[in-house]
């Protein structure tokens, strides 16, 4: 399960100590949602080191994403020139426009907190959702850490969102977007606050579970042996010579 | 008042919790046990909350870290789960309380989940963000202290 959170500067955590509470809790990955600000330390010259030292030591997997909040205009030039360069596209909602732009855009892989603010979901955008394979995001940050009318909100809106995204069948994903590492929260402990507001405990896991299977399709898809759909670039002629077994074009 | 017989006592289940805030929050047992009647309260209900019954039995916290035994009735373990989730801070400083175990006697919930008082932290300083700041280190976490403002990291983050 994968779990996506808000790193420093923009979030009170460094990516390591959200990796470090992140594993604690029982999450194989962190998908690091920061809008295109560093968030790598000075003892490091890339995200790819800095990641891959964060595995070695805390043994979760540090996903690069992007979460756009760009305008209506640009969204799309934005998306287009960003989605090679990070494993997961997300625009954040909060705004009718933003939302039916992210659930009409393919390339966008996931719409983020689409009920907060103006934001809205209807059955329009539903089915668009699930034909483009977008994910709505759960934000189950509210239903933790606000009280009142607040929290009351963001339980109606939780509420009509499962409705739409069950009867559609759309694609969907969980987090409790944390800013800071005392905000994370384990999956077992947000599938049973996601139970007593009407979910079922798998559903919220498989919300989690979700990031993960965006995160292995990209890589995937991003990666250079990558031709088509069960078609790999394989190894260089001479090579496919003298060993048949590897090489060439795998099924 | 009299014992009750065994049959009608009620069964506890209970849980071990890891509680986690900034390092200079001064948590204390009552208002950890009041936020978390709160939390339970504006999640289940005056009823649920009745149901579940919680409260804290042994409570130890220090340096931004700490333990505790949270009782609750047999059957309501993921309501409770749920509630001390919910729990986000107290007294003003952010907190985390997540379930380590469950189990159905206190002494089996210490024996096995508790693992004692934390280890003291030491403060020493550090560069952070090629800043010269105070920070507070225990194993491979660091809490940074800069502008007023606490920053969770850990060593591959600090000079």
């Amino acid at each position: 399960m994968y779990e996506a959170a808000t790193a420093h500067p923009a979030g009170e955590s460094t990516v390591s100590r959200l990796a470090a509470t992140a594993s604690r809790l029982g999450y194989a990955g962190l998908v690091v949602r920061n809008s295109r600000d560093s968030v790598v330390p000075g003892t490091f010259d890339s995200l790819k080191r800095y990641a891959d030292a964060v595995e070695s030591e805390f043994g979760v997997d540090v996903v690069r994403s992007v979460e756009l909040e760009d305008d209506r205009g640009q969204l799309r030039t934005t998306v287009r020139d960003l989605r090679d360069s990070y494993t997961i596209v997300a625009v954040s909602g909060g705004s009718p426009e933003r939302n039916r732009l992210a659930l009409e855009t393919p390339e966008v892989d996931v719409l983020t907190e689409p009920m907060t603010g103006q934001g809205d979901v209807n059955h329009i955008l539903a089915r668009a959702a699930a034909e483009n394979g977008v994910r709505f995001e759960f934000d189950f940050g509210p239903a933790l850490r606000k009280t009142g009318g607040e929290r009351v909100q963001a339980l109606r809106g939780l509420r009509k969102l499962r409705e739409m995204v069950e009867y559609y069948d759309a694609p969907f994903v969980c987090s409790v977007r944390a800013e800071s590492h005392l905000e994370l929260r384990a999956p077992r402990d947000v599938a049973a606050l996601g139970a007593e507001i009407g979910f079922d405990a798998e559903q919220v896991k498989e919300g989690f579970a979700e990031w993960g299977g965006l995160v292995e399709r990209n890589r995937e898809l991003m990666d250079e042996a990558f031709v088509a759909p069960g078609v790999r670039r394989g190894k260089p002629e001479g090579a496919f010579r003298d060993d048949p077994e590897e090489g060439g074009c795998e099924e | 008042m009299k014992h009750l017989p065994k049959h009608l006592r009620p069964r506890w289940r209970y849980l071990a919790v890891r509680i986690e805030s900034r390092p200079d929050a001064g948590l204390t047992r009552g208002a950890f046990q009041r936020e978390l009647w709160y939390s339970a309260a504006n999640l289940l209900g005056d009823p649920g909350s009745a149901d579940a019954d919680l409260r804290v039995f042994s409570f130890a916290f220090k340096d931004g870290t700490g333990e505790a035994v949270v009782r609750v009735r047999r059957g309501e373990v993921e309501r409770a789960r749920a509630a001390l989730a919910c729990v986000a801070d107290v007294d003003g400083a952010p907190v985390a309380a997540s379930v380590i175990g469950v189990s159905g006697t206190v002494r089996a919930c210490e024996e096995k989940y508790m693992r004692g008082p934390p280890e003291a932290c030491d403060e020493k300083r550090v560069v952070f963000r090629d800043a010269d700041t105070r920070a507070l280190f225990r194993d491979a976490l660091r809490d940074v202290r800069s502008d007023g403002r606490w920053t969770g990291a850990t060593s591959l983050d600090t000079e």
